[in-house]
């Protein structure tokens, strides 16, 4: 019972994590790489506050939210005028040189060797109303005017500009809210494991995010999160063969791009008029 | 000590032109950035040590590192032409957007890392030592005999590379399928042998790079995160060119080189990002300044 707790805890932060790169990178296109660093500036932040200013958690909590929120505008204010390649660029260079300051700056967050004796507060109720939070704040950004934005400048930045949209801003503003979101995410990570180091927030977690992204479909919110529970709970379930859990991971990527392009969901929703419309086809063949 | 620097600068750089330029070659030709050549470096680097074993028996210091090269470089071509075949071909086919492309990569990268560390586990190996360790001084300035040795593979690879681009019939039709594939076609030229070839060249790009990372750091699963100099070398030179990506690399050298003396290995990645932050703001086509155009 409690092996299944830790998993659907992990799962529910992952999720968090993968919402953000759904906004940045299935709404609006933009390709981050350094998501996991937001996560780190968060996890860090709200620990070294707790621990040796004596913050409560919910100041450590919202100040953690705070920095990332500054993190981000510093990566997305330079970038968003840029050609998407270099996002991901910037965004990778942001991951790499978060983690080298975490790694020498051994004084505040012990370096190489991480940080430990954080009190466990994160509980899987408060991991699952959090998750529903975000999804709530990802559902109505998606369906609100700026969402659908996104979405046009997504398919067409030149054609979004000329019909009016404020592209940068709009860039601007949704990076943001990925970040905080996913540096909330450290939050509650940090305060789950307890102990944190600087490796376990390198760009292959980011690649991950992206990649499950793809595998629920890039345009579906149902697709990144069935993803993320498939995705994240399968390493577990394929524990008999640790050996090979990342090659098979991967493989079933690759046949997921070249033979269902659209993900596994491509458009679909999930939405209580669709379970309707089940229930009403389902009663007419009975 | 300035000089001295610039030295090691510009052979860490050859190094890393290396990488850039096999990346640059296939931005050029399909426009992605493709992490799975990081994955090729790991693997090739591991088929030369390999190769190398085996040849010790047989002969020794520069014919072994002539044969380890080659060998390396041909199984990094064919790795690249398998890699094309499983993971771009289709994509290509289905005319799918470019950030399947990258997806695909990345992913292809991640499973070449872990195909090394489940065949060759996580240990670190290091090349049997078949260069000749020695300096060479002058004045004040000392150059270490391998440094020099790949520099000079590096610059022969890269104007062989230069000659077949501008001098041969592959390398028109590889600059033509460059800049539009449909006219290529049309001119009768088959973009699969041309995708394929561009890949095989790239290939031994990686497969040589692959080997002397392997020789400058030690062998390990994760060598092919690498492939981030490469890419951080031709965005400063201007993403797709050639030339560009050759000097980005030797800069690039320069530069991590200067702030490691200056700051420390710790340190210098941070002031990387920041140099490559100012650096896109003020100029973000790069030093070649060809504007790559986003695709309506």
């Amino acid at each position: 019972m409690e092996y299944l707790a830790t998993t659907l805890t992990f799962t529910g932060i992952s999720l968090i994590g993968v919402l953000g790169v759904y906004l940045v990178t299935g709404l609006t296109g933009l390709f981050s790489f350094g998501q996991a660093a937001f996560l780190a500036v968060g996890a860090y932040t709200s620990a070294v506050l707790f621990k040796n200013f004596g913050l409560p958690l919910p100041v450590a909590a919202i100040v953690a939210m705070l920095i990332g929120l500054l993190a981000g505008l510093l990566v997305g204010v330079p970038t968003v005028r840029l050609r998407r390649d270099y996002i991901s660029l910037v965004t990778f260079g942001f991951g790499e040189a978060i983690i080298a300051t975490l790694n020498n700056s051994t004084a505040i967050t012990g370096g190489a060797t991480g940080l430990s004796g954080i009190p466990q507060y994160t509980t899987l109720p408060v991991v699952a109303v959090s998750v529903i939070i975000c999804l709530a704040i990802v559902i109505s950004y998606k369906n609100s005017k700026y969402g659908r934005q996104c979405l046009a400048l997504r398919s067409d930045e030149l054609a979004a500009k000329s019909m009016g949209i404020h592209v940068e801003r709009l860039k601007l503003v949704t990076f943001l809210l990925a970040s905080v979101m996913t540096s909330f995410a450290g939050v509650l990570y940090v305060f789950y494991t307890t102990y944190v180091e600087p490796g376990s927030f390198g760009w292959v977690v980011s690649a991950e995010w992206t990649i499950i992204v793809f595998v629920g479909g890039i345009n579906s919110l149902t697709g990144a999160v069935v993803a993320t529970i498939l995705l994240t709970g399968l390493p577990e379930l394929l524990r008999f063969a640790s050996e090979w859990r990342i090659v098979i991971y991967c493989t079933i990527v690759l046949l997921i791009l070249n033979f269902r392009p659209s993900g596994m969901f491509g458009e679909y929703e999930f939405s209580p008029r669709w379970v309707k419309k089940i229930l009403s086809k389902g009663a007419k063949i009975t | 000590m300035n000089i001295q620097l610039l030295i090691n600068g510009i052979s860490l750089g050859s190094v890393y032109a290396l990488i850039a330029v096999g990346f640059a070659l296939i931005f050029n030709i399909l426009k992605f950035s493709n992490f799975a050549h990081g994955g090729l470096m790991t693997v090739t680097a591991y088929i030369g040590y390999v190769a190398s074993l085996f040849l010790r028996n047989y002969i020794s210091s520069l014919p072994l590192f002539f044969a380890t090269l080659l060998i390396a470089a041909l199984g990094g071509g064919f790795l690249a032409l398998i890699l094309e075949r499983v993971a771009f071909r289709r994509l290509r086919n289905n005319n799918s957007p470019v950030i399947y492309y990258f997806i695909s990569s990345i992913t292809m990268g991640i499973l070449m890392e872990n195909f090394i560390t489940i065949f060759a586990s996580s240990n670190f190996y290091s090349y049997p030592p078949f260069l000749p360790a020695s300096v060479i001084h002058y004045g004040n300035l000392s150059v270490a005999i391998p440094d020099l040795l790949m520099l000079f593979f590096s610059a022969s690879a890269l104007s062989i590379l230069l000659f077949v681009l501008y001098r041969t019939k592959l390398g028109l039709a590889i600059r033509t399928t460059s800049f539009d594939v449909n006219t290529a076609r049309l001119m009768g030229m088959d973009p699969n042998a041309v995708v394929a070839a561009t890949f095989f060249v790239a290939g031994i790009l990686g497969g040589l790079s692959g080997v002397f990372l392997g020789i400058n750091y030690t062998l390990y699963p994760q060598l092919g995160q690498m492939i981030v100099k490469g890419f951080v070398a031709s965005v400063i030179g201007g993403l797709g060119s050639i030339s560009g990506a050759v000097i980005g690399a030797v800069l690039l050298g320069v530069v991590e080189i200067s702030l490691i003396w200056v700051v420390g290995a710790g340190w210098a990645p941070v002031l990387i990002f920041f140099i490559m932050l100012i650096f896109l703001l003020v100029r973000p086509r790069g030093i070649s300044g060809i504007i790559v155009q986003e695709k309506a």
